[in-house]
């Protein structure tokens, strides 16, 4: 990462909810259409892109996003060194697929935030601030939605049962968890 | 407040979605042949009409993909959702 700041300098823990950043995390947005892209970005990152809507693929070492019908978001399972914003999958996914002009490739490292929740009192802070009618997402595995908390533009991961990840754009991660403290503290 | 079938995320509340006007109007193919009534006919001019209107939307907080709808504007009841591209339907 470069310039690398924390966003939320605390972890905060409740009876039934847990809120914390996980960093570094390695996120890209790839884009494409093409049959080509599709199968030269599985090669490359040895699993096959979601092609359903709402729902994500994972291996070992990523998770791939399903974010629209021709947009993912690629993020590292593991943290990555701080020190650097030089990944190697970047690279490669760079050589196979944008100087191929199959698709685009974004790093997004910076500026997306991951906040990690756990807790069985995840969906009921959701509830106080989405649109978003949470009653099948949370019983669904391999799921992902973008949607809106607090106003605010979120992509929420269900990673297994009483864990998601939420993904918020760094400007607005500070509010945001400020929002999910003061509404946590209520729950 | 009401429901948007997505044809690409599925069922979404209205709040995540953006309504962009009228749907299925033309762009002139020859801008610089038109009288300024008639541009300003193209560029200004829309039915706004209390009944079935065709309607673009963009779903701004989701996939950010743009579709057309067909709308009651008295009731806001939805009548079909299809993609850019296709055909309106017939009602």
């Amino acid at each position: 990462m470069l310039n690398y700041n924390q966003a939320l300098t605390e972890e905060k823990i409740y009876p039934h909810l847990q809120i914390k950043e996980i960093k570094p995390i390695m996120k890209l947005i790839i884009r494409g259409r093409k049959r080509e892209f599709l199968s030269a970005s599985g090669k490359t990152l040895n699993m096959l892109l979601p092609t359903k809507a709402n729902t994500f693929t994972q291996n070992d070492k990523l998770t791939a996003l399903w974010l629209s019908i021709d947009e993912w978001m690629i993020f590292s399972n593991e943290t990555q060194n701080k020190e650097t914003n030089i990944y190697e999958i970047e690279k490669l996914l760079n050589k196979n697929i944008s100087k191929l002009n199959l698709g685009a490739i974004t790093d997004v490292t910076d500026q997306f935030v991951m906040i990690n929740l756990k807790g069985d009192k995840i969906y009921d802070l959701f509830q106080t601030g989405s649109p978003y009618n949470f009653d099948i997402f949370q019983s669904k595995k391999g799921v992902v939605i973008q949607t809106i908390l607090a106003k605010v533009d979120v992509i929420v991961q269900n990673q297994k049962k009483n864990e998601v990840n939420l993904f918020v754009r760094r400007s607005f991660a500070q509010h945001l968890f400020s929002w999910m403290n003061d509404s946590a503290s209520r729950l | 407040m009401f429901i948007i079938n997505c044809p690409f995320c599925g069922k979404r509340d209205q709040s995540e979605f953006k309504a962009g006007g009228e749907a299925h109007i033309i762009r002139p193919k020859q801008p610089t042949e038109l009288s300024d009534d008639e541009w300003a006919e193209y560029l200004f001019m829309r039915k706004n009409i209390k009944g079935v209107q065709f309607e673009r939307w963009n779903h701004v907080h989701g996939c950010r993909k743009w579709f057309n709808i067909v709308r009651d504007t008295s009731n806001d009841e939805i009548k079909t959702v299809y993609k850019m591209g296709e055909d309106p339907p017939k009602l």
